[in-house]
């Protein structure tokens, strides 16, 4: 999300926009191998982040990429088809496996409310100060996927959509199917979130900045 | 943390401000301001470079590759099943 206007960067696809209705099964096939395929590794990659372990994140892109393929004809050529699969794969976790565990996807950001957004607001921005910028940069990708893991859903998969993938404001809206304010908000409150989760496993690792304990108290 | 008020009042809409700045989400005019006073404000700079360390930091870590045989699974799901 380095580019200046998101408004300006409105995806432009430069080959021609088949005609899908003319297209036989086979010409749609083709198609859909031809440019949908190249995002598995990036599907798979956000799937860990939803369904924690490789089965069911491998089970869930499985899922996603065969609905894709199924309504394949209701995508529009020319509109951005990473985020058109974003949002069915969001889709697809959220029917799977929320149903699953029988937690509805809103529930959980009432829960954290309380104890976690106190906690984020209440030394989040002073948690983490430059002297420990390299020792964030030397946290094991193991520290920072729990430092991400630990955020509650909804928070984590905009600030992933947002920080990893580069999704504008927008997008994200639309792969979640929230309004953008919202989409705004969740993604203010899960950066300090995770902020401050960065912050504790820097500290734990021994990587003490100067002004921790001062800004602590 | 800081008494600088150029980026938002207190250090959450300041870090908030830095947040949309560096998401492409202000308007061109507030572009110019902003950035001239990360060159100024050695408190403001030092936040806005730390959550480009936690971006990068979190798309490094973040970057799995898909097991091997998941496209082949997915193309035979594709291959069995009839695009509507």
């Amino acid at each position: 999300m380095s580019t200046v206007d998101p408004a300006a960067k409105a995806d432009k696809v430069d080959e021609s926009v088949p005609d899908v209705s003319a297209e036989s099964e086979d010409e749609r096939r083709d198609r859909f191998e031809r440019d949908a395929m190249q995002y598995v590794d990036q599907l798979y990659s956000a799937a860990m982040r939803m369904a924690r372990n490789p089965s069911d994140a491998e089970d869930l892109v499985q899922e996603a990429y065969t609905k894709a393929f199924s309504a394949f004809h209701q995508y529009k050529p020319g509109t951005n088809l990473k985020a058109w699969l974003y949002r069915i794969l969001t889709n697809t976790y959220i029917n799977l496996y929320r149903k699953r565990q029988r937690e509805p996807l809103q529930s959980q950001s009432d829960q954290i409310e309380d104890w976690q957004l106190a906690r984020a607001g209440s030394h989040t921005s002073s948690g983490l100060r430059s002297a420990e910028t390299e020792a964030l940069d030397h946290l094991p990708d193991s520290d920072v996927k729990s430092a991400l893991q630990a955020i509650p859903e909804e928070f984590r998969l905009a600030v992933y959509f947002a920080d990893v993938e580069g999704f504008a404001y927008k997008e994200i809206s639309e792969i979640m199917d929230t309004p953008i304010g919202t989409v705004m908000s969740r993604l203010h409150r899960g950066r300090k979130m995770l902020r401050d989760m960065l912050a504790d496993y820097a500290h734990e690792r021994g990587f003490t900045g100067g002004n921790y304990q001062e800004s602590k108290q | 943390m800081s008494d600088c008020q150029s980026l938002g009042d207190c250090d959450d809409s300041r870090i908030e401000r830095i947040y949309e700045y560096l998401d492409g989400a202000v308007p061109k005019a507030d572009i110019v301001e902003i950035k001239k006073h990360l060159d100024e404000c050695p408190d403001c700079r030092e936040q806005h470079d730390l959550e480009c360390v936690i971006r990068t930091v979190v798309k490094r870590s973040c970057k799995e590759a898909a097991p091997e045989n998941l496209k082949n699974s997915i193309l035979d799901r594709i291959h069995s099943t009839r695009s509507a």
